[in-house]
């Protein structure tokens, strides 16, 4: 036989395949109709089960901590000589790592024992039942719920049930360049309020040298989560309880605020990349990141480094901190054996000594009361102010973490106004539209009556 | 199989409408036989491979753009082609149409025109030129991931080479990674200066390949080295310009690694591949909406290839 495959032929098969390819790229498991996702609510008895020898932990390493990580790995084995916990390396953010568990979750394979998730994903993860409740491990390994940050762990709880449980849990902190301030003839302290910075923000910007007098953090990283801050400040939100409030006169007027500091009155600017990053190299004399961000903080840069509670606004000036950051959850997708094994991995991670340890090492906050932090707050009293502020801290909305694709949809719309100079009205008219479609889309049908 | 595969050469009947003219049937050979068996050995398991992992996720994702269905969950509704109808009646469409439209024309007739004129100082012969063209060659075989990262630390406004050079010159950094529009730019220009390498030596070996004794007949004949250009070498290049056309508009349209490196939430730079992988992993997880972006940028690709065979392919010259 001939094969004539000439030139045409080949740049035909070539486009084909090209097409094929970027069609099979998006592709996925398969699936059944038939409704929508269920969840698995229902207690899991594990009496009588006996740990699984092996598990894998996918963590992204929040707070650079890979190293404690792996130390605690030992101590657990240690205690535990019959099981062995892999860490692996599953993203570089919580949003990678929710990437490779959902698409494990849609393989029906691969699954991990303990997974990394962040505020935005456990919901979620809820919804599709690719978690299983915590409650009858803690009972089982005896875990003394009442010793955890309550406010920590009541984040993760919902119909009744807790689905996940503390790990690197974090709020924003405002940082500041002490030198600068002491330069500008400011306190040595976080303003109280954003109308008290902006009143100190043009001396800042005057005497420090600096690009910026404060930079509000990367829009691609978590925009919504410390803008909170802001809306709440000044009466406003992105939602209350499941009604869309971001386009509020209250929510409206933050972000004009907001807008004006670096447009009109041109002593702010918006990171690229990591606010951290661009605060410790002097690019501003102050922002907000996340006190997982204190350690790297505080070895990178090269001046005094201050911290202080959020600013408040002119209709509130205190609880205007959101709680953030990472928990740990167990899959429904894998054995009870290997459940209970990540139960004990989960018990020893969560205990006193542990959070301590992980604190210290990354500047997450303590997840446990009886945590006796006086060692690091003597090595890092920064640390302290972290802990501090939990006391004021407010449970996110929900419109930012229950409803999938909402951050990504604040992140734009602040984009629009920080970096466009967007009007503000009309950009959150087209938010409050957006996130109320996936409200009514994606999660008002899953919750339960 | 059908007997058509016999060695013989197939003659048509010289009467087309003689339709009951009866065709010779052809039999199998010994030596026919041989040579499909060899044929299926050496193509069968490619044919497999390709089967599995390319046209049975195709059909999946077919299947998948008429669920409702998210990411991770274990069950979806059957919506016929509502995802469809969503994409288009939605706002988002114009726009990542639009996107996807200036990034694949700006980045193909960029990356060939620069590529031409590179390829045509390369193709002098002067000091220099092996070196040149590694040079040219290297980005394009460098990690999409590395290189966009190495420009993002150009591009920052911040701390960024461009920013230090633009605050030399008593300006400021435009907002490269922030501002939407700028952001479509920025990928687009290190798109091009990264592929660029590719169509420059694709159009070398072209310009390398072209018959000497025409161009010194234009020479003779008193053309200039512009005229000779436009009316012997670029034509004579069509065929190299054809190929390029194709296989640099199909990887355009398949960007990926650069876009995702870049600019994460894709604001201003979300093509329909980015979108789809947005709207399935990205955030939202709605695997049923992204399998259907995924098809309509299937179709789109297949149109273009085949418009591109129909009709662009003759303006080339082949000889």
């Amino acid at each position: 036989m001939t094969l004539h495959l000439d030139r045409r032929h080949f740049l035909g098969l070539a486009g084909l395949t090209a097409s094929a390819a970027a069609l099979a790229a998006c592709g996925g498991p398969s699936t059944t109709g038939g409704g929508q996702a269920t969840t698995q609510a229902a207690d899991i008895d594990f009496s009588g089960v006996k740990p699984a020898a092996k598990i894998d932990f996918w963590s992204s390493h929040p707070g650079q901590s890979q190293d404690v990580e792996k130390s605690l790995i030992e101590k657990f084995q240690a205690k535990n000589p019959g099981i062995t916990v892999n860490l692996v390396t599953a993203g570089a953010n919580y949003e990678e790592i929710a990437q490779k568990f959902q698409t494990a979750q849609a393989a029906k394979s691969g699954l991990p024992g303990v997974v990394v998730l962040s505020d935005v994903w456990w919901f979620r993860y809820y919804t599709n039942g690719s978690i299983i409740p915590v409650d009858s491990l803690t009972k089982q390994l005896n875990m003394k719920m009442d010793d955890f940050q309550q406010s920590l762990v009541d984040d993760y709880k919902y119909d009744g049930k807790h689905w996940a449980l503390p790990y690197g849990r974090s709020t924003p902190l405002f940082y500041y360049n002490k030198d600068h301030f002491a330069a500008a003839g400011i306190p040595d302290r976080a303003p109280k309020t954003w109308d008290e910075f902006g009143q100190w923000a043009p001396k800042l910007k005057a005497s420090s040298g600096a690009q910026y007098a404060y930079i509000y953090p990367a829009l691609a990283g978590y925009a919504g989560w410390t803008l909170q801050n802001m809306l709440w400040g000044w009466g406003g939100g992105w939602s209350k309880d499941w009604d869309i409030t971001c386009d509020s006169p209250e929510s409206v007027a933050a972000l004009q605020w907001a807008q004006d500091s670096i447009y009109k009155d041109k002593w702010a600017g918006v990171s690229s990349k990591e606010a951290a990053d661009d605060f410790s190299a002097g690019l501003t004399s102050a922002t907000i990141a996340s006190t997982g961000s204190l350690l790297g903080i505080l070895k990178s840069a090269k001046f005094n480094v201050g911290v202080g509670f959020l600013p408040g606004g002119p209709k509130a000036t205190t609880n205007v901190c959101p709680t953030g950051g990472a928990g740990l959850g167990i899959p429904s997708g894998i054995t009870k054996e290997e459940q209970l094994a990540a139960g004990m991995f989960l018990d020893f991670v969560t205990q006193p000594e542990s959070t301590v340890e992980f604190s210290a090492a990354t500047g997450y906050m303590p997840i446990r009361k009886s945590a006796d932090m006086s060692a690091v707050l003597a090595k890092t009293p920064q640390i302290k102010t972290a802990v501090d502020q939990l006391a004021v801290t407010k449970v996110q909305d929900n419109a930012r973490v229950f409803l999938p694709g909402a951050d990504q949809e604040m992140a734009k719309a602040a984009a629009k106004i920080l970096t466009q100079q967007g009007d503000v009205k009309s950009t959150m008219t087209d938010l409050k539209s957006t996130l109320q479609g996936i409200y009514d889309h994606d999660v008002k049908p899953k919750l339960k009556a | 199989m059908t007997r058509q595969l016999s060695p013989r050469p197939f003659t048509r009947p010289a009467d087309p409408g003689a339709g009951t003219a009866k065709i010779p049937r052809r039999r199998w050979t010994a030596r026919s036989r041989r040579d499909f068996f060899v044929f299926l050995a050496m193509a069968l398991p490619n044919l497999v491979l390709i089967a599995v992992f390319t046209y049975r996720p195709l059909l999946s994702n077919m299947y998948y753009s008429t669920l409702d269905w998210t990411l991770g969950s274990p069950t979806a509704t059957v919506v016929g082609l509502d995802n469809y109808v969503t994409f288009f009646s939605s706002s988002d469409a114009p726009k990542v149409l639009g996107t996807t439209a200036v990034f694949t024309l700006v980045t193909v007739g960029g990356s060939m025109v620069l590529g031409l004129l590179v390829a045509l100082a390369l193709n002098a012969k002067v000091r220099g030129t092996t070196f040149a063209r590694s040079a040219v060659f290297a980005p394009y075989v460098l990690s999409g991931v590395g290189v966009g990262l190495v420009w993002l630390f150009i591009f920052d406004p911040g701390y960024g080479v461009l920013a230090w050079l633009l605050r030399g010159l008593g300006q400021q950094s435009p907002q490269w990674i922030n501002d939407p529009q700028l952001s479509l730019v920025m990928v687009i220009l290190v798109y091009v200066w990264k592929n660029l390498g590719y169509c420059a030596v694709v159009y070398l070996a072209g310009l390398q390949s072209l018959p000497k004794e025409v161009m010194e007949a234009a020479s003779l004949d008193g053309a200039n080295g512009f005229r000779r250009f436009m009316a012997i070498s670029l034509p004579l290049l069509s065929p190299t310009t054809f190929f390029l056309l194709i296989t640099t508009m199909l990887s355009s349209l398949q960007a990926f690694d650069l876009i995702r490196i870049m600019t994460p939430l894709g604001t201003g730079t979300s093509t329909l591949i980015y979108e789809a992988y947005l709207q399935a992993f990205g955030a939202y997880n709605r695997a049923g909406y992204s399998a259907a972006i995924s098809v309509v940028l299937f179709a789109i690709l297949l149109v273009i290839t085949v418009l591109q065979l129909r009709f662009v392919e003759r303006k080339v010259h082949y000889s």
